[in-house]
């Protein structure tokens, strides 16, 4: 039993600059923001001018909000001007039927235990794409609206209420856009799950290394002959 | 001719003397935002200007905004404005009643075709034709389009009018719609807040009356002066919320040391309003002041948003009310267990196949 071993360069710098800042980012976002809406851990008595406890939990999150936004932007534009293969927004056409066909409903049977075979993908898998779009490229621009529109409230006919203020008629009042922040929000532990989970079973599955690829950039492909 | 009345000669009449009149004037210009230079300008339009006919229709409502207005708290401010509008409709306050009421409402609306402000409190339930609000026979809305149609603009006062308020929140039985979205060919303000403020409700007026135009509005067509803050912004507990000094329930030391209300659910990070500028009863206080959270009565749809006494809204969630938290953690919950039996069943179908090979490699 001998054991061939293919190496295919698959996520680039740039993709991999944006995983780690984007992961980083969300956590963040993710626990900063958990604080404003449930702050826990009130300061002793005493002064409010000698703690600055939940003026800096909002600096954390509007700060890395701006570098969670710059590097999605920046995804953004490698995603359609990168010339980068497995990068790019080119093969998600989920407005075309065809896309909804034969590779994808094998991977969804594979996925279902429905076949056997387990399609290895060097890319993302169509589910993986789907998966991706709506819960990451989907979830970051409804944060990033209604994120603006919140951050443009302290400075109501200042740029960023101008230019992203209107997203509050979307919800009728702020507060709701407050609640649906907060509610979308849990979107990004649930696609971590699902995440985590489906890089550890194909990198066991497949034996493809996609766990390290994030890292090194490489994805192997194991062919067993006998 | 006969010379039409000014304010300046109603004041005259009812013994305000000049300083007073002065007094009013600037008080008013801070109000609105403008700057000292204006206060001529204010002088000149009450020395000048005619008194406006105003209607003040009352529809699916509480008369709140009616009881805040004319406890207008400056001592001559609540003088003036009876006196500088003629307030010639007010079911309320009208010593009138029944159809010579009626009669006067239509002569208004005839002698001072397109020149009288319509002022409206509450809204109009408008299913069923409108029979859950019925004036004279006539139902609301009708009566609504029909003394809105002449009217040189229209003052939504209150939540009712601008927002619906409680009459609208979820079921909304009686299909109780808000001023702006039956009067729509019109020069309308909102003037929100269950019952708004009454500086903010006569600023209201004395700016049309000084400048003939609405004060400047934002997205939701309320005046800016008044609502383009958050009372949140401007609150003077705030520096208890940057410090993340919260009251943790009502009888505890720190709501006895007066720090931040927002674990207590209060909405003023939310809410557009000048509470915590103006303040209510001349000055006097205002909910947070006196140890309440805010409610956000302003605010669209805020019985919506409630509870008021927690920070985090209700949203239905398949037939429950639960919180944005609570959601997601069942969400959570829900793909670590999906992924969790996904793990079991792929371990299962991995083990039958490496037994097969097994068996294959064997024989």
């Amino acid at each position: 039993m001998a054991q061939s071993l293919e190496q295919q360069y698959v996520w680039r710098l740039p993709v991999r600059v944006y995983h780690w800042i984007n992961a980083l980012c969300v956590t963040s976002l993710f626990i900063t923001g958990l604080y404003i809406a449930s702050p826990i851990l009130s300061p002793p008595i005493g002064e409010a001018v000698w703690y600055h406890q939940m003026a800096w939990f909002r600096y954390i999150h509007f700060g890395t909000a701006f570098v969670f936004i710059a590097n999605f932007l920046f995804r953004l534009y490698w995603a359609l001007f990168g010339d980068d293969k497995y990068g790019r927004f080119a093969g998600f056409k989920p407005w075309s039927p065809d896309w909804w066909g034969q590779p994808f409903k094998e991977q969804l049977k594979s996925y279902l235990f429905i076949k056997k075979e387990e399609p290895n993908y060097y890319g993302h898998n169509p589910l993986a794409a789907l998966t991706h779009f709506l819960f990451v490229f989907c979830g970051t621009l409804f944060m990033m609206f209604t994120g603006l529109a919140m951050y443009g409230e302290n400075n109501p006919g200042g740029f960023t209420d101008t230019f992203f203020g209107w997203v509050v008629l979307i919800f009728g009042s702020s507060q709701s856009m407050h609640t649906f922040h907060h509610l979308v929000a849990w979107v990004f532990p649930v696609y971590l799950i699902l995440h985590i989970y489906a890089v550890i079973r194909h990198d066991i599955v497949n034996r493809s290394s996609v766990t390290s690829s994030i890292i090194t950039g490489y994805k192997h492909k194991v062919e067993e002959s006998s | 001719m006969k010379k039409e009345t000014t304010y300046a000669d109603i004041f005259e009449s009812r013994g305000v003397n000049r300083r007073d009149f002065l007094k009013f004037c600037s008080l008013m210009s801070v109000y609105l935002g403008y700057a000292s230079t204006f206060v001529p300008k204010f002088v000149h339009a009450m020395e000048t200007k005619p008194r406006i006919p105003v209607i003040w229709l009352h529809g699916l409502e509480c008369t709140c905004c009616t009881e805040s207005f004319i406890r207008s708290s400056h001592p001559i401010t609540e003088d003036i404005i009876f006196n500088m509008i003629s307030l010639d409709y007010q079911e309320t306050l009208s010593a009138a009643a029944g159809h010579q009421l009626e009669a006067v409402r239509k002569q208004i609306m005839k002698e001072y075709k397109g020149k009288y402000i319509l002022a409206v409190e509450g809204n109009a339930p408008t299913k069923d034709d409108g029979v859950y609000c019925m004036i004279n026979g006539e139902s609301f809305t009708n009566v609504l389009k029909e003394t809105a149609a002449d009217a040189l603009a229209v003052i939504a006062w209150g939540s009712c009018a601008s927002f619906g308020c409680v009459q609208n929140a979820k079921p909304n039985p009686t299909g109780a719609t808000p001023v702006h979205k039956i009067i729509k060919n019109k020069l309308l303000v909102n003037v929100p807040g269950c019952p708004p403020i009454a500086e903010v409700m006569t600023g209201v007026i004395t700016h049309f009356l000084t400048f003939g135009k609405l004060p400047e509005l934002d997205r939701l067509k309320r005046p800016k002066a008044f609502y383009g803050t958050r009372i949140h912004d401007k609150c003077y507990r705030r520096p208890f919320f940057d410090a993340g000094m919260f009251v943790e329930s009502f009888d505890d030391e720190a709501a006895n040391k007066g720090w931040c209300l927002y674990k207590m659910g209060c909405k003023g990070p939310t809410t557009f309003n000048s509470c915590s500028t103006v303040k209510w009863n001349g000055g006097t206080s205002f909910p947070i002041q006196a140890g309440h959270p805010c409610l956000g009565c302003s605010e669209p749809g805020f019985w919506d948003n409630g509870p008021f006494y927690t920070r985090l809204a209700n949203v239905s969630f398949l037939g429950t009310n639960s919180n944005a938290d609570k959601i997601g953690m069942v969400a959570v919950g829900a793909a670590a267990a999906g992924m969790a039996a996904h793990a079991v069943v792929t371990a299962i179908k991995k083990n039958r196949q490496n037994s097969e090979t097994a068996k294959i490699e064997e024989g």
